[in-house]
């Protein structure tokens, strides 16, 4: 296993913290280009891409904290001013996976009934504007907690300012984490039921694929994917409770690392089963309910249960490996 | 209580609770975990066609839901086994392990004629019975039931 320092992940930092702002720019432009010319096909790529930049920006604003641990003690830097950037981060992350979360329904939605539903589209437009917005900030923010020289009085006042981690909505998520006694508990349960329903879909949906079940269409088992999604989104806010809550205990942690890193992995799996269009042969054909998957699509199905298991085995396998809880 | 304090000191037991080896206690529990993923997962797809999602998908299409079942709770039994003998004398007296149990024996329960539903349904049959539906919303809950008394036995069980 390689190393992970916070060094390490502070580096990438700088490497995935343009991703979010510039990937959702791009998503956006490709989404209103499609609805001025009335282009189908580029609609839907716009959702692509901005379901896949909803799935980097969990490590660009995870790598950001490790950032955070590493700098927070060095002169010239500002704790607050690292603070501030950090919420503004957390709202953007938040703004950015509901975008993603609602161009993923309109994918599925698309990949049923052959078009994208145009309110839906419209609505995950509007919320990727938010998005972006809400980013630019935060990466103007983090731009000014290492460059003097473009701080506007905003920020230049924050830096000034004695750090006071009541004000800040990570902070205040924090201790209510930590000092809570019911909401880690509470937290845990819910992600134990998320991971059961998600990893249930996803095995009825690739044991389709590796040829179980063959006399039924592959539509069917399409039909289950919200379900993997519903299951999927109360991990996201779990699983982001604890991180936001305890930072500290999964930043230096190689099993974390890995859970993220296969999470990444999954996360394009489900995007591919989402919009892929071999299985979905048109209705009146008499091999749509026999669809048998290529040595490829096999591989691929065996590739998304591994990245669930190894997923699930980098979670629990925390308070083991590395760096203990 | 003397067999608990024997169960508690065989060499296996001390072995999954005091190694430190990661292929004790912390793999024991993965594998529960894991099992608990597929028996539950699996178990909850087929609750949710009996309820309705998917209604147009003949029942039959679901069988290979019960190897999978099967799969799960064979590695869960062992698993939970070794994990018990490790701390028999905690949780042999504990009150929310109990509970726990209780929930899981339920669930399992209704696996049973869940399972001769399908199987012996026709090849081709998409209706659902009323006892079945109630069947699967016990399922349902029964196994959420299991999950949260489970997670919750780490904080209630110290």
């Amino acid at each position: 296993m390689p190393s992970i320092t916070s060094f390490n992940l502070a580096h990438l930092h700088l490497l995935l913290n343009h991703v979010p702002t510039v990937g959702a720019i791009v998503a956006l432009g490709l989404l209103i280009v499609a609805f001025i010319r009335r282009d189908e096909p580029l609609k839907l790529v716009g959702l692509e891409v901005l379901f896949a930049i909803a799935v980097l920006t969990l490590p660009a604003y995870m790598t950001g904290v490790a950032a955070f641990q590493k700098l927070r003690d060095q002169p010239g830097i500002s704790e607050a001013a690292i603070r501030l950037h950090q919420d503004v981060a957390l709202f953007g992350f938040t703004w950015m996976e509901f975008a993603g979360f609602v161009g993923w329904v309109a994918l599925w939605q698309a990949r049923r009934r052959g078009r994208a539903a145009t309110g839906m589209v419209a609505v995950a437009t509007a919320l990727t504007i938010v998005a972006v917005v809400v980013m630019a900030q935060a990466a103007n923010l983090g731009g000014d907690i290492r460059h003097p020289e473009i701080r506007t009085d905003r920020s230049a006042g924050a830096a000034a300012a004695t750090v006071d981690p009541e004000q800040f909505a990570a902070s205040k998520i924090s201790y209510i984490m930590v000092n809570s006694s019911w909401a880690w508990p509470a937290s845990e349960t819910v992600h134990f039921l998320g991971l059961s329903l998600t990893f249930g879909v996803l095995l009825a949906v690739n044991l389709r694929i590796l040829g179980v079940m063959k006399q039924i269409p592959f539509a069917d088992v399409h039909r289950l994917l919200p379900w993997g999604m519903l299951g999927f989104g109360a991990n996201l806010i779990t699983g982001m409770l604890f991180f936001v809550g305890q930072p500290k205990q999964y930043l230096d942690s190689a099993p974390f690392y890995w859970k993220v890193v296969f999470l990444m992995i999954a996360g394009a799996n489900f995007l591919y089963l989402t919009v892929f269009r071999k299985a979905w042969a048109p209705r009146d054909n008499a091999l749509y309910g026999e669809w048998d998957a290529s040595l490829a699509d096999k591989t691929m199905a065996i590739v998304s249960l591994f990245s669930w298991l190894a997923v699930l085995y980098g979670g629990r396998m925390l308070p083991f490996i590395g760096h203990a809880f | 209580m003397g067999l608990l304090v024997w169960l508690e000191s065989l060499p296996l037991s001390v072995w999954v609770h005091e190694s430190p080896s990661v292929w004790a206690q912390p793999t024991v529990l993965t594998l529960h975990t894991m099992g608990m993923g597929v028996l539950v997962g699996a178990s909850w797809v087929l609750d949710l066609r009996l309820l309705g999602i998917n209604r147009n998908v003949p029942l039959s299409a679901f069988r290979w839901v019960f190897p999978a079942v099967t799969v799960g709770l064979i590695v869960n039994l062992i698993t939970g086994i070794l994990l018990f003998v490790g701390r028999a004398t905690t949780w042999g007296l504990a009150i929310p392990f109990f509970i726990k149990m209780a929930f899981v024996i339920a669930s399992a329960a209704t696996l049973m004629p869940l399972r001769s539903y399908v199987l012996h349904s026709d090849p081709q049959q998409t209706e659902v019975g009323g006892n079945a539906r109630l069947l699967a919303i016990a399922s349902i809950l029964t196994w959420a039931g299991a999950i949260t008394a489970g997670r919750l036995l780490a904080y209630l069980v110290p």
